[in-house]
C-alpha cells in the first residue's frame, strides 16, 4: 500500500525568549524531537499526546502551516510546507474548537462557498453533496442557520464540510470535544465508517479514549516531542500494562490476601477490586488464591481502562532509554 | 476566471451574512440619526454667525450631505483589525492556511462584501435623514456615477490599513492602541468632520497627500461637487496608496507567517 503520510527524522525547534531588555535571554525549546513514522493509506490513527506534547506542531508541519527545523515529510507525495496550496485540495481538516461555518448562514452556504473555494466542478459537487447530506442525515437542518444548530449537528455539518473536495487524508483535532454521549458515538460511527467503506485516511488527535478505542486501529503516543509508543490500539490496551482488573464478590467475608504482584485497588465487605501484574504472577494463580479466599459469588476479569492506559504511558516521560525499555517490554510480553 | 469566481463568491457570502445582524444595524441608524441632527444644528450657528452662504464652497445642503457620507464610510467600516488579530491570538489563522486560499484576500473579500451592505444601509437612512433635515441634494446620474466610483478603492485602501494593524498581534501585546490612532487620524485628517477646504490653508496640500482624506474626503466631496477631474486625480492616489501598503503588507504578511507558530501551538 503506498503511503499517504510519511515522516522522516522530523524536528521542530522554537526560539523562546524570555526576560526583558538586557536580561532578555533565548533558550531553544524542542517541540517535535526526530518523529518518523508511515501512515499506509487508508489506515485510521490517533495522534495522542499531553498538552504541549508536539502534537499541534506536527499536524501543522503536516498541513503545511510551519517549516520544520529539519528532517522531511510527504503527505500524498506533497512535501506541506513547499507545497501548502496544492496540497490543500486534496487533505481535510476539522478542528473541533473552530468552526469553518458561517456562523449566520445555513451549512447550505458554506457547502457552497467551498465548492469555489476548490474549484469544485457543479455537477460533481451537487452529486457529491447529496451523498453528504444522506449519509450525514444533514437534511432537517441543511437550511437552518449554524448559530441555531447544536453542537453535535454542527459537528456532523463542519465533517460533511471537509470531505466535499473528496480529501484522501483526514485531520480530526478534538472533533468530539464538548459532545454529548450520543452525538459523541454518532461522529466516532461516521468517521470510521469512512475510514473503512471509503478507505479515507484518519488522523486523528483526541484526549478521550472512547475516540481513539472506536475511530483508531493504530495509536501512536507522543511526549515531549518523542514519539514513545506506535502500535495498534488494541495491543496497546494487551500488552503495554500487562495487568488485569479482577473484581470478586464473596458471599462471606474473604480472607485477606496478600500475594507479591497483586494489589488491592479496593476492599468493601464482600467486594473487591484486585490488579494483577501478569508479569509478575500469572492470573490463574490468582484466581486460586481468590477461589481459596471464601465463596465467590461472582468474578470477572477486565484490562485496565484505557485512560489508565494512556495516562501511565504519559506518565513515563520521554527519551530514548524509555522507547528502549518499551521495546524490551513489548518484546517480553 | 476561477480566482474571481471564488473570491467574489467569498463577498457575497459575507454580505448575506451580514444581512443577518439586524439589532446592530438599527442602532447604527439611530446613532447616525443623532449625530446627523447635532451636526445640522453646529454648523447652522456657524453658517449663521460667519453670515456666508457658502463655507469651503459649500452650501448649508451640501455640507449636511457632505457629513452624511462621511458618517456612513466611518461608520460602514468593519472590525477587520480586530478580527484579524482575533485570528492570529486564537491560532484560527492556521485553520483557514488549511484551505486553498489566499488568507489576505479572503479577509478583503470578507469585508468588502460586509462594508457593502453596512454602507448601503447607513447612506440609505443617512439619506433619508439629510432630506428630511435640509431637502433633496442636486446631483445628477453622472454626479452619481462618480460618487459611486470613488468608494471601491476607498474601501480597499482602508482594509490594507486595518489589516496591517491587525497583524500587529504577532508582535504586540495589544494592537487596540494603534487602531484607536488609525481610526481617529482618519476621522479628523480624512475630513469626516470638517471639509478640507476649511483647514488652514498651509496644511491643505499636505491632508490632501495624505491617504486618509482619499478614503473620506475624497468620494463625499465628490458626491456634492462632482469632478471629472477631481476622480481621476482621487483615484490615481487611491491606486498608489494601495501599492504601496500593499507592498508592506506582503512584507509584514511573510515574516508573520514564519511566527504563526507561536499562537495555539
Amino acid at each position: 500500500m503506498k503511503p499517504a503520510v510519511k515522516l522522516a527524522s522530523l524536528h521542530k525547534t522554537f526560539i523562546l525568549k524570555q526576560g526583558k531588555g538586557f536580561r532578555r535571554t533565548q533558550a531553544e525549546v524542542v517541540a517535535v524531537a526526530d518523529v518518523s513514522f508511515v501512515i499506509p493509506e487508508g489506515q485510521s490513527v490517533a495522534f495522542i499526546g499531553p498538552n504541549g506534547a508536539g502534537k499541534s506542531t506536527t499536524i501543522k508541519m503536516l498541513t503545511g502551516i510551519l517549516h520544520p527545523t529539519a528532517g522531511e515529510a510527504h503527505v500524498l507525495g506533497f512535501t506541506p510546507w513547499r507545497e501548502r496550496s496544492k496540497l490543500a485540495y486534496h487533505i481535510g481538516a476539522v478542528f473541533g474548537q473552530r468552526s469553518q461555518l458561517w456562523y449566520h448562514l445555513p451549512p447550505r452556504d458554506t457547502f457552497e462557498l467551498l465548492a469555489r473555494v476548490y474549484n469544485l466542478d457543479k455537477r460533481d459537487y451537487v452529486k457529491r453533496r447529496d451523498m453528504l447530506i444522506e449519509r450525514f442525515g444533514l437534511s432537517s437542518f441543511l437550511s437552518t442557520q449554524v448559530r441555531k444548530l447544536s453542537l453535535g449537528q454542527r459537528m456532523r455539518a463542519e465533517i460533511a464540510a471537509s470531505l466535499l473536495h473528496r480529501p484522501k487524508v483526514l485531520f480530526l483535532d478534538e472533533p468530539t470535544i464538548g459532545l454529548d454521549v450520543v452525538a459523541r458515538q454518532e461522529l466516532r460511527d461516521l468517521v470510521r465508517e469512512w475510514n473503512r467503506e471509503d478507505g479515507l485516511t484518519v488522523f486523528l488527535t483526541s484526549h478521550d479514549a472512547g475516540d481513539i478505542e472506536s475511530v483508531a486501529r493504530r495509536v501512536i503516543v507522543i511526549n515531549h516531542g518523542r514519539v514513545v509508543l506506535d502500535d495498534k490500539v488494541s495491543t496497546m490496551r494487551r500488552q503495554y500494562l500487562g495487568s488485569k482488573v479482577l473484581s470478586v464478590k464473596f458471599n462471606e467475608l474473604p480472607a485477606r490476601i496478600d500475594i507479591s504482584g497483586v494489589a488491592v485497588l479496593k476492599a468493601s465487605g464482600y467486594a473487591l477490586k484486585l490488579e494483577v501484574d501478569t508479569q509478575v504472577i500469572a492470573i490463574e494463580k490468582v484466581i486460586n488464591v481468590v477461589l481459596k479466599a471464601g465463596p465467590v459469588a461472582d468474578i470477572t476479569i477486565e484490562d485496565p481502562p484505557l485512560e489508565e492506559v494512556i495516562a501511565h504511558i504519559y506518565s513515563q516521560g520521554a527519551g530514548s532509554s524509555f522507547a528502549a525499555d518499551l521495546e524490551e517490554e513489548l518484546n517480553t510480553a | 476566471m476561477t480566482f474571481w469566481r471564488k473570491y467574489s463568491f467569498v463577498g457575497l457570502i459575507s454580505a448575506r451574512s451580514n444581512l443577518a445582524y439586524f439589532g446592530d444595524v438599527v442602532s447604527r441608524v439611530l446613532f447616525l440619526g443623532v449625530v446627523l441632527y447635532i451636526f445640522l444644528r453646529l454648523w447652522k450657528v456657524t453658517y449663521a454667525e460667519t453670515a456666508v452662504q457658502t463655507l469651503g464652497g459649500l452650501t448649508i445642503t451640501q455640507m449636511l450631505w457632505y457629513l452624511t457620507v462621511t458618517e456612513s464610510i466611518t461608520l460602514s467600516a468593519p472590525r477587520v483589525a480586530q478580527v484579524v488579530d482575533e485570528d492570529v491570538r486564537t491560532g484560527s489563522l492556521a485553520t483557514q492556511l488549511v484551505r486553498p486560499l489566499s488568507y489576505p484576500l479572503y479577509r478583503l473579500w470578507t469585508t468588502l462584501g460586509e462594508r457593502l451592505v453596512r454602507f448601503f444601509m447607513n447612506v440609505s437612512v443617512g439619506s433619508l435623514i439629510a432630506w428630511i433635515l435640509v431637502g433633496a441634494l442636486p446631483v445628477s446620474a453622472v454626479g452619481l456615477l462618480i460618487f459611486v466610483l470613488a468608494l471601491p478603492l476607498a474601501f480597499v485602501l482602508d482594509f490594507w490599513a486595518n489589516f496591517l494593524i491587525g497583524l500587529g498581534a504577532f508582535w504586540l501585546e495589544d494592537t487596540s492602541g494603534l487602531l484607536l490612532l488609525y481610526s481617529r487620524i482618519t476621522m479628523i485628517l480624512g475630513g469626516m468632520l470638517i471639509p478640507l477646504e476649511l483647514f488652514p490653508r498651509a496644511m491643505q496640500p499636505v491632508l490632501r497627500a495624505l491617504p486618509f482624506s482619499s478614503m473620506v474626503y475624497g468620494p463625499a466631496h465628490l458626491l456634492v461637487l462632482p469632478s471629472l477631474n477631481e476622480l481621476i486625480e482621487l483615484v490615481l492616489r487611491q491606486g498608489t496608496a494601495i501599492v504601496v501598503i500593499v507592498l508592506f503588507v506582503g512584507i509584514v504578511y511573510r515574516t508573520a507567517l514564519r511566527r504563526v507558530y507561536a499562537n495555539g501551538g
